[in-house]
Parts: structure tokens; C-alpha cells; sequence
């Protein structure tokens, strides 16, 4: 653990123990998340990125969820086991987190001053007058004009994007070390999503803090990632520098991800695409859960799950093609 | 409608998906809920009761003072007799007997008989009731979601008249202008306990109306009754079948009180006829209320077992 | 287009009327559908773009008549659908048909897929059962799907197969047209590419043509021949393919083209619109995009800019090109 690392998570599984079976929702996540860095995490649907951000801060439903393995050191503090006392302390001062949906993370019957106001109070006493005002200059850092207006509004009465930026604002009431931000910009439109990106980059520029930023849209990772962690099956296949996996993935499912996404840029005929759906993850196939849709699929890979090695500097991959000493086999 | 599943094994050795093998399909995956099992097998049991037991037992209403107040068998009570030329109390212990193995009322009718023939009266007012509820429940609820607008309305507003109106009253005032009798029972309890049902159902049904599932079918050209039959109300017979199941014990309930408030039909004997009779002897013979207590106990919480593994042997999403 | 037109839609209008207040009464109209002219070629592909609330989707819906038009004509095939009597247009319902986004809520979950796939050759009168059999397993390889799984029920199968029984049951009376709502916008990336192939062999084996509809741009260009863009209820913008991305007129056009992601580091400063779409209940006067656009003068609070041709083929509604 170096001096710059805010966030070591390490062998996570969380699973979920429902009637049909056991869930290995996250099973077996390695990553670290340095001071200041953007860290995105990419993956499809089932892929356990969110649930690995929700089992940071143990926010998904227990039972029938359960942290069954693993660490999340954060600031030499084991989230994974410590009290849930002292994991509330944390949660939103620390670590805050942003959700998809901002109607339903937002409540109906408060005001937005409200309940930023709350949020700020939830964590040490201050005077309301403060509160308001710390309120007022969240939501001109979101760009909403008429801070003041809008404190007074209901959810109801907001647009979307605005519901999306109050909720950000929201997030960084106790000005957290790290924020959490999962498909922010999902279920919002293409225009609504470049404003609350540009949001997310001068945030990234002006605050001493580390964002994990979810996606399933590998072309956001450009516009604010730094480092890129790509899931599949509730494990990480690949982490790199979000440039260098950009140009050169090397594992099939990053390289497959990549070019099965229709670029603007490019005149294709036909798309290149991944035969075959997303696992069940209820019966993941033995060995690497990516081997039924791999091209390059070899006889080691029904059998022996690759582990995540390092290959070159920070570039780390977890495919039977590379070797430990690097490179390809 | 029937016509979608009357499908038969084509060239291509596809599997069929006629009507037996939905219906067993539907049998596996209830059998595989052990509770609604027990459930289900205590209503045939009681069903079978209900049909062929009165031919084994003597008269329910026949009456003997003779042996009134006898104690279930294996059970025994004191009874203490004041003398009134000696001035003492004698204590006689009473033992139950065999022939009347779980006892008599305070007029010496035999329990067992009574509520043999109680369980009939009971099944049928439940079964019969309910089920009229619920047809037009789910008649009206889904015909006033479909269509929408001004029926929708006028369906919506004569169902709140009916939920205002009060029950009893029209019950009573029924019976009196047509003496009591267990079809005017049956007829009063299911016509006015839809309106929940029909509530209840709409708001499924209009939910459901706007699904891309319920479009696409019309995009293809179907009929509305194509609709509403094929899509709407499979969809929805999961909340009727729950309805149902919850409905019938209250219905079981419903005739059991008017009978213990005497609106009961005095040619026959129910559940609740038993109950008022065992109400007023409470201190002296206790089993008389007790034994029709627990036949009640025992059915409502069977129609719920059952109903619940019926709900999820009818959801294809239920994992069972 | 120089091939004939399978679809002309003229000044289409949809408004919904908003009813609110104890005792009802109308209180205002979503102008939805604000008098669209549009055509699609045969086997051609018209990408219609647009943001959330657009109206995009209700177009695609007022064209079938699953909503009834406030006023305008469309016209399939010949026939003006506005004024064929139901029962007609039930007949009519087999060449023109829809694929929807969901494709959780597109399948009735009580129904065998094949009893889905199968409802559209009842309805249209195939009355022997083995035929039908058949021609269901036909569809269902059609798509890419083992006949075998005609008896599951949809909660057995994934988004994208899901996708692909929707499309099998829009297929079955061989339409001539296709309106796609958003078909792959819920499915992963991974999946997306595999439906939206399918959807291309489809139209090249069969020559239907598509109205595209989708609030992604990159999708769009890789499906469509021609791409017309909507804002508050009206068409904008409409041009070939590639005049469209080499050449767009529309402010608007050129924001939305702006804010595309791509995995290419971007050529050009990004245009960030102010705000968010206005309500369609009380659209701004004059041109309905000055509240947001950046290149707004003086004339457009006041004036609605006409929707002209500018270049050939190319369409605008714009006082820049007046």
C-alpha cells in the first residue's frame, strides 16, 4: 500500500444467497484507488461492478447479500468487517456515493435545501444559516442558476439533469475524500449527459478527491478516466491506464467491448460483435467465465480461472494468453 | 381463445404446448410447495366431508335432552345438581361416550353431525359467494381498465356506491322482505363483495394496459377481446386466485356471523349456527364453541396455504 | 429516394389533451407530434433522432395508430391509414409493424414465446395449426433462436434474445415496414452490435425498411440511410447520411453531434447546451430550440422558422438558413 492510496480493495466477494442459489455477485475484486485519480469501472449488465461499489460501503440488501470474502482498507480501516457505527461515519463524509436514478434517490416530500441542508448537518453540527449558504455554493459549483430558487424546489418540480446535479451536490455536502459515482449519466439524455460529464471533470480538477466512476459506455472512460477497470463475471479481466487500454486492450473481452461499439468517427458496414449473452450469475461456466464467447479460446481455459497478474507497469490482465513475466504466450 | 394452446405436435418435433401440458406444468410446480399440499388436501378432505359425510351420522338437528352438554370423548366435567329438599349440591362427573365422540350441545344435538353438516353449508356459501364476487370483480375491473373513459368512470363510481353502502343493513332488510335462506345469503354476499375485487383487479389491469407487451399485440391486429382474454387477465389471475383464496374464508366468516346474529337460515345448520348456540355455554360446555372454532381455524388457514402456492405455481417469474 | 415511398407522413399532428382539476376539465395540450411530414423509401432506413420527451416515440406510434392522430395524413402503401375503418386496419396492422425498447415489457409474461410469435398468424387468419408450427420455427431461426425454444416462457431468456423474439413476432406477416422504438437502447453493448446485425441482414434479405428511432446518434449512423432529427414535437433537421454527419445544419444538430462520447479523442471544441428540454405542454414561442441554442438572434423568440429545403435532399428548420 503506497502513500498515495486512498482505497485498497482486496479479494472481494460479495454473494448473494437467494432461493435459486448463491449469487456470486462480486467474487474475487482487486483494485486500489490513488489520491486524486479517476478510476472508472466497466462492465455489462451482471458484470458486478455496482455491487462492488455498494459492497465499499455495504449498501446492498443483507440478507440476502454477504461481504463472504475480502478487504476494503480505507485509511487503515477494514470497511468489509468494522462496526456499522463506524461505518456510518463514514458513509457520505468520507466516502459519498451518486446514484443512477436521481428520481428515486431523491425524496419526493423534502425540498432540495432541505435535504442537502440534512446531509450536511448528518455530519457535525453546523448553524443553519452556514448550512444554507454551504448549500447554495454546492449548487452554483453544479452550474444550476438561481441557487437560491432551487434550494426551495421539490424534486418534482426539477428536470432531470437538474434532479442528476442537485443529487451530485448533494454527494458533496461534507466535501468527501472519495465519491462514488455509479451510471450517472445513464438514464439521462445525450445533452444533460456532456453537462453533468463537464461537471464531473471540473470537479475532478478543483477538489482534492478520488472519484470511482461506474459505466457500461466505454466512450466516457475517455472523456474523464484516468486508470480503467474492466469487470466481467464479478472479477476485473483487465486494469490499465485508461489511454494505454484505449489503444491497446489485451484482453479479447476489452478488445471484443471495443469494437462492438458503434463509433461515430468511423464509417463501418457491419458491426463487429460478441457471440453469445452476458453469464448467468447464478451458473458461471468453470474456468474463465469469459470462455464461451472467447475467440481465442484455448483447453486451459475451461478448467483454470486466470488470475489477475501484472504485465507491464500498471497494465494488469487476467487471461491465460499472458504470461507473468508479460507479454503474450 | 382456447385456440392458442391447442397446438399439436408439428413436422418440426417441436415440444407442444397444449392445454394438459400447461396444466401439468402448473401441477409440478404446486406440488412442489409442501404447505399448499396440506392445504389443498384439508379442503378435499373437508369437501368430502361436506358431500358424503351426513349419510354416515345420525340427524344434526335431532334433538334429546336426554344427553345434552356430554363432554368430547376422553374428556370429563363436573356437574354439580342443587337439591332443592336437601339443600345440598351433588357433584356427578360426566365422561364422554363413544357415541358421540365429540359431544353434544346444550340441547343434546350430537357435535360431529353438526358440524359434518356444517362444513357443507360452509364450503358451499364460501365457494359460491366468493366465486360470484370474484367473477364480476374481475368482469368489472378489467372491462372498466380496458376501456377507459367514461366506462371506466361510471363503472368506478357505482362500485363507490357499492362500497358505501352498508352491508348488514341491505342483508337485513333482504331477509326481511324475503325470510332467510341460504340462497339469499349466498345471492347478498356476492353481490355486493366485488367491489374490493373489481378495484383491486383495475388498478392491475391498468397497469398492465400500458405495457409494450399488451401494444404489440394490438400493433399485430388482435381484438380487444383477444387482448383482454389472451393477455389481460392471465396476467392478472395470479391477484384473482389470491383474492379468492382470501375472500372464501371471509365469506365462511361472514355467513358464520349473520348466523350468530340469528340472519342465519334456520332450516340449516352452519359453522356459526354452532358457534351462537356455543357462545351462551361457554362456562358450562365449552367445545360446543371451541370444536366449530377450530374447523374454522383450520380452513381459512388451508384456502391461504393453498392460495399461496397456487399464486406461485401460476407465475412462470416465482421460483418454486 | 428514387424507389417508391412505402410510407408519407403529411403534417401529422398529436396532441394529448391534459385533463386535471376536481370537477374535469381541459387544461392545456402536449403538443407530442407538432406536424410531421416525413417519407421512407422502400427498404430504406430513416434514423429519427431525438432527445427523451422529444416525441420521437409517439410518432412512431401515431404512424401505426396505436394513438390516434389529431390531424394529417399517413399514408401506407397507398392507402391513408387515418381514415381506414377498424377493421381494416387490423388487416393493414401485419405490413406495418413495431419493435419496442423494453424488451422485459414487450413479451407477455404469461405467454410461451412461441404462443407470442404465434398470436400474429392467428390474428391474421392461419388456421392450420401444423402451417403455423412451422412457420413460427421459421421465425424463431430467423432471428437466430433454436426452434426448440418455442414452450419457455420470456423470463428464461436474456435482454437480447428477448430482443430477438420481439423482432421474430414483428416479422411474422412479413411486413413491409418496421418501426423500431429504441430496439437496442436496454440491451449491453456486447449484444447490442449482434441485434443490431440482425436487424441489417434482415432488411437485406427481405428489403423491408426501418423507421429507426433512437436517441443514439453513433447507432443511427451505422443503421440508417437517411436521419432526421426532432426537438419539441417537429422535425429539424433531415438529410442523407452523410450529408447529415459531414455537413449539419441545425444548432441543435451540431450540439447533439458535439455530445457523442466517442473513443476517439474528440476533433472539436464540445457545444454544452444551456438548460434542458422545455416541457412540451408550453413549448417557447418562435423557434422552439432559441431557449437553448447557441446561435440564437434576435428574429427567433418571434418567428417559427420554416422547414425548408436547403440543399438537395437537405432539410432544415432554421432562420441561419432562411
Amino acid at each position: 500500500m503506497t502513500a498515495d492510496t486512498v482505497l485498497e480493495v482486496k479479494n472481494l466477494k460479495t454473494w448473494f444467497y437467494t432461493r435459486r442459489g448463491i449469487v456470486k455477485a462480486v467474487n474475487g475484486v482487486d483494485f486500489t484507488l490513488r489520491r486524486g485519480e479517476c478510476l472508472c469501472l466497466v462492465g455489462e449488465s451482471g458484470c458486478g461492478k455496482t455491487v462492488t461499489a455498494l459492497s465499499i460501503l455495504r449498501l446492498f440488501d443483507s440478507p440476502p447479500g454477504r461481504i463472504v470474502e475480502g478487504e476494503v482498507i480505507y485509511k487503515g480501516l477494514d470497511l468489509a468487517s468494522c462496526t456499522i457505527q463506524r461505518l456510518r461515519q463514514i458513509r457520505g463524509k468520507d466516502i459519498a456515493m451518486v446514484f443512477q436514478n436521481a428520481q428515486s434517490a431523491l425524496n419526493p416530500v423534502f425540498t432540495i435545501g432541505d435535504q442537502i441542508v440534512e446531509q450536511i448537518n448528518a455530519h457535525g453540527q453546523v448553524s443553519r444559516a452556514d448550512a444554507v449558504a454551504k448549500a447554495c455554493r454546492l449548487l452554483e459549483e453544479m452550474k444550476i442558476s438561481q441557487p437560491e430558487r432551487a434550494l426551495k424546489m421539490y424534486p418534482h418540480q426539477m428536470s432531470g439533469g437538474m434532479k442528476q446535479r442537485a443529487m451530485i451536490a448533494m454527494s458533496l455536502s461534507c466535501d468527501p475524500c472519495i465519491l462514488i459515482a455509479d451510471e450517472p449519466t445513464t438514464a439521462v439524455d445525450v445533452t444533460i449527459r456532456a453537462q453533468i460529464m463537464h461537471i464531473l471533470q471540473e470537479l475532478k480538477a478543483n477538489r482534492d478527491m478520488s472519484i470511482i466512476f461506474i459505466t457500461h459506455d466505454l466512450s466516457l472512460v475517455r472523456e474523464i478516466g484516468d486508470r480503467a477497470a474492466v469487470f466481467y463475471g464479478g472479477k476485473v479481466v483487465e486494469v490499465d491506464t485508461v489511454e494505454h487500454i484505449l489503444e491497446s486492450p489485451a484482453h479479447p473481452y476489452t478488445i471484443g467491448l471495443m469494437r462492438c461499439l458503434p463509433d461515430i468517427s468511423t464509417d463501418s458496414k457491419r458491426l463487429p460483435s460478441i457471440p453469445g449473452n452476458t453469464p448467468n450469475p447464478i451458473d458461471m461456466p468453470a474456468g474463465c467465465s469469459f470462455h464461451p464467447r472467447c475467440q481465442e479460446v484455448m483447453e486451459v481455459c475451461h478448467s483454470k480461472d486466470p488470475a489477475l497478474m501484472n504485465i507491464a507497469g500498471v497494465h494488469a490482465v487476467a487471461c491465460h494468453l499472458f504470461s507473468a513475466a508479460g507479454g503474450k504466450n | 381463445m382456447t385456440e392458442t394452446r391447442s397446438m399439436t405436435r408439428g413436422k418440426a418435433g417441436m415440444p407442444v404446448y397444449i392445454n394438459r401440458r400447461l396444466m401439468n406444468y402448473y401441477w409440478e410446480r404446486l406440488k412442489k410447495n409442501r404447505l399448499s399440499l396440506v392445504g389443498l388436501g384439508f379442503i378435499v378432505f373437508l369437501a368430502l366431508v361436506g358431500i358424503f359425510g351426513p349419510l354416515f351420522v345420525q340427524d344434526p338437528q335431532k334433538v334429546d335432552f336426554e344427553i345434552k352438554n356430554m363432554p368430547p370423548l376422553g374428556c370429563s366435567i363436573q356437574e354439580s345438581v342443587y337439591d332443592i329438599k336437601t339443600s345440598e349440591f351433588t357433584t356427578t362427573l360426566i365422561n364422554g361416550r363413544a357415541d358421540h365422540p365429540l359431544g353434544t350441545d346444550s340441547k343434546g344435538r350430537d357435535m360431529l353431525a353438526m358440524l359434518i353438516a356444517g362444513s357443507r353449508i360452509s364450503l358451499l356459501v364460501g365457494l359460491l359467494a366468493s366465486g360470484m364476487a370474484i367473477f364480476l370483480g374481475t368482469f368489472i375491473g378489467v372491462l372498466s381498465a380496458y376501456l377507459g373513459g367514461w366506462v371506466d368512470n361510471a363503472l368506478m363510481r357505482f362500485t363507490d356506491i357499492m362500497m358505501t353502502f352498508p352491508f348488514f343493513l341491505l342483508l337485513v332488510l333482504i331477509v326481511f322482505i324475503f325470510g332467510p335462506s341460504l340462497a339469499i345469503i349466498v345471492l347478498v354476499i356476492g353481490l355486493t363483495g366485488w367491489t374490493g375485487a373489481a378495484r383491486l383487479i383495475r388498478s392491475e389491469a391498468l397497469s398492465l394496459r400500458t405495457r409494450d407487451f399488451i401494444t404489440a399485440s394490438k400493433a399485430l391486429g388482435a381484438s380487444d377481446a383477444r387482448v383482454m382474454f389472451n393477455h389481460l387477465i392471465p396476467n392478472v389471475i395470479s391477484l384473482i386466485i389470491v383474492m379468492a383464496t382470501l375472500s372464501i374464508p371471509g365469506v365462511i366468516m361472514a355467513e358464520a356471523a349473520l348466523s350468530f346474529i340469528g340472519l342465519g337460515d334456520p332450516m340449516s345448520t352452519s359453522w356459526g349456527t354452532i358457534l351462537n348456540t356455543g357462545q351462551h355455554s361457554l362456562d358450562t360446555a365449552w367445545w360446543v364453541a371451541v370444536e366449530p372454532g377450530i374447523m374454522l381455524f383450520f380452513t381459512v388457514l388451508s384456502f391461504n396455504f393453498f392460495g399461496d402456492g397456487l399464486r406461485d405455481a401460476f407465475d412462470p417469474k416465482a421460483s418454486v | 429516394m428514387s424507389s417508391a415511398q412505402i410510407l408519407q407522413v403529411r403534417g401529422l399532428k398529436k396532441y394529448f389533451r391534459v385533463i386535471s382539476g376536481l370537477i374535469p376539465r381541459l387544461s392545456g395540450e402536449i403538443k407530442a407530434v407538432d406536424g410531421v411530414s416525413l417519407a421512407i423509401g422502400e427498404g430504406e432506413v430513416l434514423g429519427l433522432v431525438g432527445e427523451s420527451g422529444c416525441g420521437k416515440s409517439t410518432l412512431g406510434k401515431t404512424i401505426m395508430r396505436l394513438e390516434e392522430p389529431t390531424s394529417g395524413e399517413i399514408i401506407f402503401n397507398g392507402v391513408d391509414v387515418v381514415k381506414l375503418k377498424k377493421k381494416d386496419l387490423q388487416a393493414m396492422r401485419g405490413k406495418l409493424q413495431i419493435v419496442f425498447q423494453d424488451p422485459d415489457s414487450s413479451l407477455d409474461p404469461r405467454m410461451t414465446v412461441g404462443g407470442s410469435i404465434e398470436e400474429a398468424l392467428i390474428v391474421h387468419g392461419v388456421q392450420d395449426p401444423a402451417e403455423r408450427n412451422d412457420r413460427v420455427a421459421g421465425l424463431m431461426e430467423k432471428v437466430g433462436l433454436e426452434a426448440g425454444f418455442v414452450d419457455r416462457y420470456p423470463h428464461e431468456f436474456s435482454g437480447g434474445q428477448k430482443q430477438r423474439i420481439g423482432i421474430a413476432r414483428a416479422l411474422a406477416m412479413d411486413p413491409q415496414l418496421i418501426i423500431a422504438d429504441e430496439p437496442v437502447s436496454a440491451l449491453d453493448v456486447s449484444v447490442q452490435a449482434q441485434i443490431l446485425n440482425l436487424m441489417m441482414d434482415i432488411k437485406d434479405r427481405d428489403g423491408l425498411a426501418y423507421m429507426f428511432v433512437s436517441h443514439d446518434l453513433s447507432v443511427v449512423k451505422y443503421i440508417s440511410d437517411r436521419v432526421a432529427v426532432m426537438y419539441l414535437g417537429k422535425i429539424v433537421e433531415l438529410a442523407d447520411k452523410r450529408e447529415f454527419f459531414q455537413n449539419p445544419l441545425h444548432p441543435y444538430t451540431e450540439a447533439l453531434l458535439s455530445a457523442i462520447a466517442s473513443l476517439r479523442p474528440a476533433s472539436k471544441e464540445r457545444i454544452l447546451l444551456k438548460g434542458d428540454v422545455p416541457s412540451p405542454l408550453n413549448p417557447p414561442a418562435g423557434c422552439r430550440f432559441h431557449t437553448r441554442c447557441h446561435r440564437v438572434m434576435a428574429i427567433c423568440p418571434h418567428s417559427e422558422p420554416e422547414f425548408r429545403e436547403v440543399a438537395p435532399g437537405h432539410y432544415v428548420a432554421c432562420h441561419l438558413y432562411a
